[in-house]
């Protein structure tokens, strides 16, 4: 090979063969700027060239939900004309480099992709794993995202209502920031596409200037930079959520008034993605002079456009007659619509520079036959089952501090409160819930959102820890009263090249598929990011899950924090798998897990469902209900507290063993009641008939007082305050 | 010994803020804004009185001590 | 009886839509006036500036806003004498117009604060605060990042003789001076507040105080 083309495919991130197939379709040398589309449109991130043909697997659908195949986000209909579309997706190198603008232009991105279906964006969620907290740049890092976050939600106002926020070392060198969004569409409205159509449409873009962001000769890796080597340093994406704001009000108006035949965001390959992606869908070709695109930097050349990653910029397609109009709505929001061109039948991508004809090419050729790699990978074996659990021999009221120390066991208060979790006027229940309520607007139902996915639990098994990334969620919305009715994925895996990564994420995907055609939650949108790997170090696998559900209203949704002192303590538990992960950890063994393949989770998850309804039908008195999390009891009861009230666990003589209080149960929840024990128990047992459980009164609340065994307890006023403290 | 040090968005950064504030002025009739950029003057007031030693210890504190970001900063340092 | 009440809409405006909800849930009429055309001053009872970002906080908060068209308006209502409530951003944009006195920094945390929080009516003599008792508590959501209000002392003397502050902290969440959460003019017809009565109008919302205001 010439040191010419090895310096290309360097450049381009190609591979050989990848160059060997481009040839092959064009039938010829690739011509100068067809490299930069290539590159862009073959990219991971772009093609999902080793994820494509495992992602078939979450094919199923049902009656609330239609296929929507290709399109930007999934769509859920909930019945009496109102719909949501939602989707995940990552930006966890660009947050590594810079924390605030990363995190920022993913929440920008998200947002994006749901508005440009022509949904107003309601709720924003985030799925976040850091390093250890005195790991290089972490406090950095971690204060960085929560500010990007904060910053871009706040002000383009929509409420980020729940997240979850993952340390673990293994992130040390790879940061994940997933940002979902909830978008909604009233009765009547209509929903966009992205698919260009109508020969003679005009081609036009809409929002801020094109300038140099996200186009740059140089790798991202590298942290460190000397201000002299200016050409050197990544051009780091800004977003503004101001100019988001406007974007969002000029394209609901747009489509509203029904002057749009089809709209893409430009996100990741900008103008490249939008436009190839737009003509492929749409099976029609396109004619863009790239001179018109309005640019911020009067020196960027071709290619710098073709690779522009600016933000907040929009690109669609729409009839002549109606431009003059559109051009009018998006100047009153004082934003920019320009012409780059038209719809031509001739189904080619013909892009220029003024007069001259830069390429015409098949979009096809580029976005269907981008390549689709079967990278090898082995069926999942357990590597970590047993058939019977050690007891553990950790000393636990250490193993508490030290979790609270690596701010582990803590609520994350800091974070929540920096997010504007209530404009919109619709939040019932905000961040510092187990799972977020929003009052939808034309009938009242409550609509929840939770996400799931918890690094531990992957480490110890990634089949299992793929199937907690959607049981667990679904299981937390079901004890609320909702039902789960979709997911949305971020699938955040280290290097697919790498067999027994590549296993993993095979194990993943198929648990997930699973367990939502059980749940009978279709897996409607998703996003994948490989590559989540530094100096051969990978992260934890981490399939991070969003789950949407409907509740009947907003009302009287029970907390998961405790109300008074003396309620009984009930916990129902479901014996599928048991380990004693934060344990083991703590005395440095291996974490094992015993596994029942004989339950069957999704029917417990349904007989949840329905646990709201039946209490209130019967009038009983139910002051918190919570899903059970890694620690167990202990640690759940723990979350539980308010400044006043606390718990003893004592009550149970089982629980003398203090590793009772803290083994992890998949899955049981505890149930804080005022009503007579008898009376509650025989309620539940009623409510459970037809699930394997075991039901048992555990402890009650107390005012504080915190007690997990006769031998361990703790002060209630001094654990709030560190419970409290973030950074 | 008083330095001010002018940091501003690097060239190819879009700055969000430069853009409002221009825009807002053109509203309001001010048509000769071509174009505005924002960003902020620290004034610092150091112990030591040799000028090339505070500036030292200002580009110190820029590089290493956090005092900008050279991935979307640029810095001028003005000895008062 | 039914009002006719204003809202401004500026660009960022965000919080727009859950007024116009609030106002017509009480049964009044609710139209959006936009930042850059005038009103006529005649033609409504009442005026709200929402929250939000208008012009993205960019420069001060309000700043920008404060410098438009429709504040114009809302100038010549407001020395009418008739009653312009703000709210958050609306709060920071009438000070920036010189419509209330004092202005509002960077909260004291530097970190933008969301919390419900316990506030007491220190005057209950305007139009934003019927059914209210002095020195009656309430709990309203916060929301904000430069909500400490600040007025020299001069201003500060002037507002506390003059019985202009409106509403107080019980646990300072800014920083502002003398706790203020809320403050009135001189004239006590325009009403301003960090804290969002819109987001108290129901139990699911964690505080129904909201109900206090309009």
């Amino acid at each position: 090979m010439s040191t010419d083309l090895a310096a290309k495919l360097k450049t381009y991130r190609l591979s050989e063969e990848e160059y060997n197939l481009m040839k092959q379709l064009l039938g010829r040398e690739p011509k100068l700027v067809e490299w930069p589309l290539f590159s862009a449109l073959w990219s991971e991130h772009c093609s999902y060239k080793s994820s494509k043909i495992h992602l078939r697997k979450f094919s199923y659908r049902n009656a609330n939900t239609p296929d929507m195949d290709g399109e930007n986000a999934g769509v859920v209909d909930l019945g009496q004309g109102e719909r949501v579309a939602f989707k995940m997706e990552s930006h966890n190198h660009p947050s590594f480099i810079e924390p605030v603008q990363g995190a920022a232009t993913g929440v920008g991105g998200i947002l994006r992709d749901i508005f440009t279906m022509g949904a107003r964006p309601i709720m924003n969620a985030n799925y976040l794993c850091f390093g250890e907290l005195n790991a290089p740049r972490m406090k950095y890092l971690m204060n960085g995202v929560v500010k990007g976050i904060s910053s871009y939600g706040n002000c383009v106002g929509v409420p980020t209502v729940t997240g979850q926020t993952n340390l673990h070392p293994r992130y040390n060198k790879n940061i994940l920031v997933n940002a979902l969004n909830v978008g909604y569409f009233a009765p009547e409205q209509k929903m966009a596409l992205s698919k260009a159509k109508g020969e003679k449409n005009l081609v036009v873009y809409v929002g801020a200037k094109t300038g140099r962001d996200g186009v740059h000769g140089a790798s991202m890796a590298s942290a460190s930079f000397d201000d002299d080597s200016d050409s050197k340093k990544p051009n780091v994406q800004i977003g503004d959520p101001f100019y988001e704001k406007l974007l969002i009000e000029a394209c609901l108006e747009v489509l509203e008034k029904d002057y749009v035949v089809a709209m893409q965001d430009m996100g990741a390959a900008g103008l490249t993605s939008s436009s190839f992606e737009m003509a492929s869908k749409g099976q029609v070709g396109l004619v863009i002079d790239l001179k018109k695109v309005p640019l911020r930097d009067s020196t960027m050349t071709a290619e710098d456009i073709l690779l522009s990653e600016s933000q907040e910029r929009m690109l669609l397609i729409c009839e002549p007659k109606n431009f003059e109009k559109l051009q009018a709505t998006f100047k009153k929001w004082s934003l920019d619509a320009a012409i780059l061109g038209e719809v031509q039948k001739d189904r080619k991508v013909k892009l220029m520079w003024g007069g001259e004809v830069l390429t015409e090419i098949d979009p096809d050729l580029i976005v269907e036959h981008a390549p689709q790699y079967k990278r090898p990978y082995s069926k999942w074996h357990y590597p970590n089952r047993v058939t019977k659990l050690n007891a553990p021999t950790a000393n636990y009221q250490k193993l508490i501090e030290k979790l609270q120390k690596e701010m582990k066991l803590n609520s994350q208060k800091w974070i929540h409160n920096q997010y504007d979790q209530r404009v919109g006027a619709r939040t019932a229940m905000d961040c510092s819930s187990s799972v977020a309520f929003a009052r939808l607007d034309h009938t009242g139902r409550g609509l929840g959102l939770g996400v799931g996915c918890r690094p531990e639990v992957m480490l110890m098994d990634a089949e299992v820890g793929a199937f907690d990334a959607i049981y667990y969620p679904s299981l937390q919305m079901a004890l609320k009263g909702a039902k789960p009715l979709a997911a949305t994925d971020c699938l955040n895996f280290g290097n697919p090249q790498r067999p027994e990564i590549m296993s993993e994420f095979v194990a993943s995907v198929e648990a997930i598929a699973k367990a939502s055609v059980e749940l009978d939650a279709p897996v409607i949108s998703g996003n994948v990011s490989f590559y989540n790997e530094t100096l051969g170090e990978n992260i934890i696998s981490t399939p991070a899950v969003g789950v949407v559900g409907l509740r009947d209203s907003v009302e009287e949704i029970i907390p998961d924090q405790f109300t008074q002192a003396h309620d009984h303590i009930f916990m129902v538990k479901l014996p599928w798998v048991e380990s004693n992960i934060y344990a083991d950890n703590f005395t440095g063994k291996k974490t094992e897990f015993t596994l029942n393949d004989t339950i069957k989770v999704a029917d417990f998850i349904k007989i949840c469902t329905s646990l709201d309804k039946s209490i209130k039908l019967e009038g009983l008195k139910v002051s918190s209900i919570k899903a059970v999390g890694l620690g167990g009891i202990g640690l759940t009861c723990l979350k539980m507290c308010t400044d006043q009230i606390g718990f003893d666990l004592s009550y149970d003589l089982a629980l003398d063993a203090p590793e009772a209080a803290f083994k992890d149960h998949f899955y049981s929840f505890l149930i804080a009641t005022g009503e007579n024990a008898e009376k509650f128990e025989k309620f539940l047992k009623q409510h459970f008939e037809k699930c394997p459980v075991e039901i048992k009164k555990v402890g009650e609340t107390r005012l504080n007082e915190i007690k997990f065994t006769n031998q361990l307890s703790m002060d209630l006023t001094d654990f709030r305050k560190t419970y409290q403290t973030g950074l | 010994m008083k330095i001010g040090i002018k940091i501003m968005p690097r060239e190819v950064i879009l700055d969000s803020q430069g853009r409002a504030v221009e825009q807002s002025m053109k509203m309001n009739g001010f048509s000769e804004v071509q174009d505005c950029r924002i960003g902020k003057y620290v004034e610092m007031n150091l112990s030591l009185e040799d000028k090339e030693a505070a500036k030292l210890q200002v580009e110190k504190m820029l590089k290493e001590g956090g005092l900008y970001n050279p991935l979307i900063e640029k810095f001028e340092i003005q000895l008062m | 009886m039914a009002l006719k009440v204003g809202i401004t809409r500026f660009l960022g405006t965000n919080c727009d839509e859950d007024i116009r909800k609030w106002v017509l849930s009480k049964n009044h009429q609710a139209e959006y006036l936009w930042y850059e055309d005038r009103f006529d001053v005649n033609s409504y009872d009442m005026v709200i500036l929402p929250g939000g970002f208008s012009h993205g906080d960019y420069l001060r908060c309000g700043a920008l806003a404060a410098h438009t068209p429709l504040m114009k308006s809302v100038k010549e209502f407001a020395e009418k004498g008739k009653p312009v409530l703000g709210i958050c951003n609306g709060f920071q944009i009438l000070c920036e117009a010189g419509l209330l006195p004092g202005a509002l920094l960077r909260n004291d945390s530097l970190r933008f604060k969301d919390e419900l929080t316990t506030l007491t009516f220190k005057n209950t003599n305007n139009p934003f605060s019927k059914n209210a008792k002095t020195d009656q508590k309430i709990v309203l959501p916060i929301a904000h990042g430069e909500g400490h209000f600040y007025a020299d002392s001069e201003n500060l003397k002037k507002i506390t003789d003059n019985q202009q502050v409106w509403l107080t902290y019980d646990q300072n969440p800014n920083g502002s001076l003398l706790n203020i959460a809320g403050v009135l003019n001189a004239q006590k017809n325009v009403c301003g507040l960090m804290p969002h009565p819109e987001r108290a109008l129901h139990t699911w919302m964690g505080s129904t105080d909201g109900e206090f205001f309009l």
